[in-house]
């Protein structure tokens, strides 16, 4: 406010006739700790400048002063007026400021947490009001977490070392948390006090039995179950439903007792639905669309789904029209007649034209490079808009897995007189590169330790100038994976692949390389090296999706070497590579061509409900044996393999969360000739969690026979009575699984499970009925940064020859497939 | 000037900021910076306050933590205006912003904000000193977003989405008329839209192909010299005969001409 100096000037300011002087000297008072010219500064007033009294001028000056939120409190006063020259003095009260603040009673790791929600600054000044919004949010804050008595005293102490400051301390008392004793409700007659508390997902009851279900009063929260308790009615027909009160009372010191009065009203039914306005369809389809019948309980929410938006999937009206470009689109729903408890409605509709899109951008990638988003979109330039697509296009985003699914936003912008719409994705990134670090008995070798790193949106192109790495090279969706697996001399593992998705840049074909080596050796106990096998080799691969018969379906193909040098002891062990007795050292190859056809429709992939996957695999060497008879079979390696998988999700319960997985698979394995026999690789070997390691060698597909010992379930060579494995095995699995926690973070699923399976050394035994069968139980947990973890406990119902029968642990990393 | 730590533990605002400016004055932005950030609140409202924001403003800008330092010296702005350092402050503003702008092929949130904070300079101080810089950096910032544009559209050409190409070039031509992009662009056009004619059902060929002529003919007025020109003819002759063997019964006049 603008005073003027009774002693100054005899000619008052005039209100309505704002005047214009020149500053002829600027003052300030009261300041015993501020710097006076420090404070003109911030006033932005200099001697001089023309000014209007009254006018903003001098508001702006005060309103500078207080965002420095250093001042107790400002006015400025006119001192005197000399002709044209106007003198002013800033008259201040000085509070002591905030030098630091302390909590008391409170738990370190809630300190950050109610520093960030206190929003104290230090060094500005202290008034009452910031020490009752002080303590107002500590108090809300320690509400929300169920303490409801808790006590929040703020004093304020003079800073010994800053003149002019106080430190703030804050105590708290938490006092006990106070729990829900008793939820009951009065005046419901049509549904449940059971079914009705089962709505209020946040206010719960405590019992005993609810180890994992807090059971807190949070005021905030306990409003919207109030309102889910009343939106549970209006599903159901009583649209009049309301809550006449509700109290909240202590049965003892620390329970707490919830009461809801509810007057339920009658319940309404849908009678006659007309629609108005609609030109490209007729009320005929449009009514088959809606889903509604005449008679059906009156549900305003089911209603607005079904126009609006239904996450149950399926048409609605909305997206009958807005995937066909009809963005501009609105539908009114107008209750004309309400007759006993019969409703009758008017559906008015503005149809509007269609829109085509114009635009198509992203924004928060400030990682991931636009392309590798814009590529996987479905809304394009050009096209018709289509809420779908839109929809689907958020999917694609989602699955890259560099982006926050939460976070994932679209905005169609639309220009109704252009007839074209924008639209704008925005993205939150998130980090996606995995490190594994881990240690892990490798059967002959013992402790195996594995050092893994995996980037999944690598970028090979930034990688050549280093000031793009931030910390590495990223952004165009490539991925880099190396794996080393050590233990000390014994056995060493390197691997290293990269892949692109989008070779060429035109379609999805996946493009990789990878190369890798691998050395084991055998090592007495005084460190002499008795024999060693060094496996060099590399691969490439291309695998497409293809349009036909259908989207799910991808093709693959893979061409590896492998070249396996062998020395010592491991000739006469691995029985390749050589046929001479004396040789001190041997090597033989093996060229692969493996083909993929398979077909995915799974709903997702950690907790899969719905779906099936299917794979047929054929793995096969050039047909040596056929082609010449100068290709010495030790040197070069012969096989063909056939491989299928299938896997079926059926949801068993409404919500997806009880789900039974059944699985059928087959493998087999020959060569081109009779005269042949099947080599050492690529066998199979039953039994146990299917995790096996040492597999690198002779390439053996160990695959999972849980209630066996680990690679038990494998017919014995009688030459040599070594465990050579099978060339031909069967295995089919029924899986019940339970959904414990949906949670990204975190997924649990607990499962049962019955399987069956048997491995045969020659075609001659094959028997697909011949089965060894097991049951048990098991548990699942995935985590985004591990992967998929879990143990079974199984229990065999047959004795396969040369093992125990006896119930089995198993453990297990990463997803099985077979 | 002591030891570092031992300052840093130290209650003596004075002590404090002496010692952030030597560390300033050797370039050690990193303590500086923590020192600065420590007593600048409780130096507020003193003559110092005004140095300390604009020196910790630069701490952080060297320390290349543009989006920090564009704030500060935007805050330093707006609370000293009247500094003699303000035109200094706003353009290190916008300058923070200019080196906080990402590759054209990220989100370009700041590159949008820096354009308009040059802009808002250039306006405030049009005879300034750090006028050409400015001016270098406003067009090298409104490159990116063409660059952006055109890349984009050019994806579409790449994964065969004509008709999506055909409308994100047209835009992009409509967009930045200026830019050194056009030629190309308008070429590739050309390209896309001859594809999604070859391409297309009997019914919308002929249509289509007429488009492929016009927008060849919108090119060789513009760009009569283009390297591009050849094959643009190559794809305009195609086209013609397309259309010749299309047949209209009305109306070939359009063709005819050339």
């Amino acid at each position: 406010q603008v005073n003027l100096n009774p002693s100054g000037t005899n000619t008052p300011l005039d209100y309505a006739n704002p005047k214009r002087y020149q500053i002829g000297g600027i003052t300030v008072s009261g300041a015993k700790y501020l710097d006076p010219n420090t404070l003109i500064s911030i006033t932005g007033l200099k001697i001089g400048d023309p000014i209007t009294v009254p006018g903003e001028d001098l508001g702006k000056a005060l309103n500078r002063l207080w965002d420095q939120g250093i001042i107790g409190d400002v006015e400025v006063y006119v001192t005197k007026i000399e002709g044209e020259k106007i003198y002013l003095d800033f008259f201040l009260t000085e509070r002591p400021r905030l030098s630091r603040f302390v909590f008391n009673g409170v738990k370190k790791g809630q300190e950050d947490e109610l520093t960030k929600k206190i929003d104290l600054i230090r060094g500005r000044v202290v008034t009452d009001a910031l020490m009752n919004t002080t303590k107002n949010a500590v108090q809300k804050y320690y509400l929300e977490k169920g303490f409801m008595n808790a006590k929040v005293n703020i004093i304020p102490r003079p800073d010994s070392v800053l003149a002019n400051s106080v430190v703030l301390n804050i105590n708290v008392d938490r006092g006990d948390k106070v729990k829900i004793d008793d939820i009951t409700f009065i005046g419901n007659e049509a549904i449940p006090d059971k079914k009705l508390r089962s709505k209020m997902k946040n206010t719960k009851e405590k019992k005993f039995y609810k180890v994992l279900t807090a059971s807190k009063f949070q005021p905030s929260k306990f409003e919207d179950d109030k309102k889910a308790v009343i939106d549970y009615y209006n599903s159901q027909g009583y649209r009049d439903a309301e809550i006449i009160s509700d109290s909240v009372y202590n049965t003892s010191e620390d329970r707490l007792g919830v009461q809801l009065r509810i007057n339920e009203g009658q319940k309404y039914y849908f009678r006659n639905i007309t629609w108005r306005g609609n030109y490209v369809y007729d009320g005929k389809q449009l009514a088959s669309v809606l889903g509604i019948e005449r008679g059906d309980a009156y549900s305003k929410e089911r209603l607005e789904k079904r126009l609006q938006y239904d996450p149950a999937g399926g048409v609605d009206i909305s997206s009958l029209y807005m995937d066909d470009g009809y963005l501009f689109f609105r539908v009114d729903p107008v209750e004309v007649a309400v007759e006993g408890d019969s409703i009758d409605i008017e559906m008015r509709i503005y149809e509007g034209a269609q829109a085509r899109i114009k635009d198509v951008t992203i924004s928060g990638n400030s990682k991931t490079s636009d392309h590798v988003v814009l590529r996987e979109l479905y809304t394009v330039p050009g096209q018709k808009f289509s809420r779908t697509n839109l929809i689907n296009s958020q999917r694609e985003i989602a699955g890259l897995g560099y982006f926050d699914p939460e976070q994932i936003g679209m905005n169609p912008i639309p220009n109704e007189a252009e007839g074209t719409v924008d639209i704008k994705y925005s993205v939150v990134e998130k980090p996606n590169d995995q490190i594994t670090l881990s240690g892990g008995w490798g059967g002959p070798y013992g402790l195996v330790g594995t050092v893994g790193l995996v980037l999944n949106n690598f970028s090979a192109r930034k990688a050549t100038d280093f000031r793009n790495w931030r910390p590495i090279p990223s952004g165009d969706g490539q991925r880099l994976a190396l794996n080393i697996q050590a233990n000390g001399l014994r056995y060493q593992s390197y691997s290293l692949s990269f892949t692109e998705p989008w070779l060429g840049g035109r379609r999805r074909n996946s493009f990789s390389v990878g190369v890798n080596k691998t050395i084991s050796r055998s090592i007495t106990g005084d460190n002499r090296e008795q024999g060693a096998i060094v496996i060099n080799g590399a691969s490439i691969s291309l695998g497409r999706r293809l349009r036909k018969p259908d989207n799910n379906f991808s093709l693959s193909h893979s061409l590896s070497y492998n070249q396996y040098i062998t020395s010592g002891d491991f000739i006469n062990y691995y029985q390749f590579g050589s046929s001479d007795p004396n040789a001190t050292q041997a090597s033989a190859n093996s060229i692969s061509f493996i083909n993929t056809l398979s077909r995915s429709s799974l709903d997702q992939l950690t907790f899969p409900r719905r779906g099936s996957s299917l794979s047929l695999s054929l793995n096969v060497t050039p047909p040596y044996s056929r082609l010449s008879e100068n290709f010495d079979k030790n040197k070069w390696i012969e096989f063909h393999k056939w491989m299928f998988d299938a896997s079926w999700f059926t949801p068993l319960s409404a919500g997806g969360k009880f789900v039974l997985n059944t699985r059928a698979h087959f493998g087999f394995l020959n060569t081109f000739s009779d005269k042949r026999d099947v080599g050492p690789f690529e066998r199979f070997k039953l039994g146990g969690s299917g995790m096996g390691v040492g597999n690198f060698i002779v390439g053996t597909e160990f695959v999972g026979l849980r209630g066996y010992e680990d690679q038990s379930v494998s017919p014995v060579d009688p030459k040599t009575g070594q465990n050579t494995g099978g060339i031909a095995f069967t295995k089919y699995v029924a899986e019940a699984r339970f959904l414990v926690s949906p949670n990204p973070a975190a997924t649990v699923f607990v499962l049962g499970f019955a399987e069956a399976g048997n491995n045969f050394a020659s075609y001659r035994n094959y028997n697909p009925f011949k089965l060894y069968r097991s049951a048990g139980v098991g548990a699942r947990i995935f985590m985004s940064a591990f992967g998929l973890l879990g143990f079974d406990y199984g229990i065999p119902f047959d004795t396969y020859p040369g093992s125990e029968k006896k119930g089995q642990f198993h453990f297990m990393i990463g997803q099985q497939i077979r | 000037c002591g030891d570092y730590n031992k300052i840093l533990k130290s209650n003596n605002v004075d002590q404090k900021y002496e010692a952030a400016l030597k560390y300033f004055e050797k370039k050690d932005y990193y303590r500086a910076g923590v020192l600065l950030e420590e007593v600048r609140p409780l130096l507020a409202g003193r003559v110092e306050a005004e140095k300390a924001a604009f020196l910790y403003a630069y701490t952080q800008y060297y320390e290349r933590l543009y989006a920090t330092s564009s704030e500060l010296f935007r805050n330093f702005f707006d609370t000293y205006g009247r500094s003699p350092f303000a035109e200094e402050g706003l353009f290190m503003h916008a300058k923070s912003l200019y080196y906080d702008s990402p590759d054209f092929n990220l989100d370009q949130t700041s590159t949008q904000t820096a354009i308009v904070a040059i802009q808002d300079f250039l306006n405030r101080y049009p005879e300034s000193k750090y006028e050409e810089e400015a001016t270098k950096m406003y067009d090298e910032l409104a490159a990116k977003l063409e660059r952006k544009a055109f890349e984009n559209a050019k994806l579409y050409s790449q994964m065969r989405y004509y008709q999506a190409a055909v409308t994100a070039f047209s835009t992009f031509q409509r967009e930045y008329p200026s830019s050194t992009f056009n030629e190309e662009a308008a070429y590739l056009k050309i390209v896309a839209q001859f594809n999604l004619a070859e391409e297309s059902v009997p019914e919308k060929q002929r249509e289509r192909y007429f488009d492929t002529v016009g927008f060849y003919q919108a090119f060789v007025d513009k760009y009569p010299n283009s390297k591009y020109l050849r094959s643009a003819e190559g794809l305009f002759d195609k086209s013609t005969k397309q259309l010749e063997r299309l047949k209209a019964p009305t109306n070939t006049a359009n063709v005819e001409q050339k």
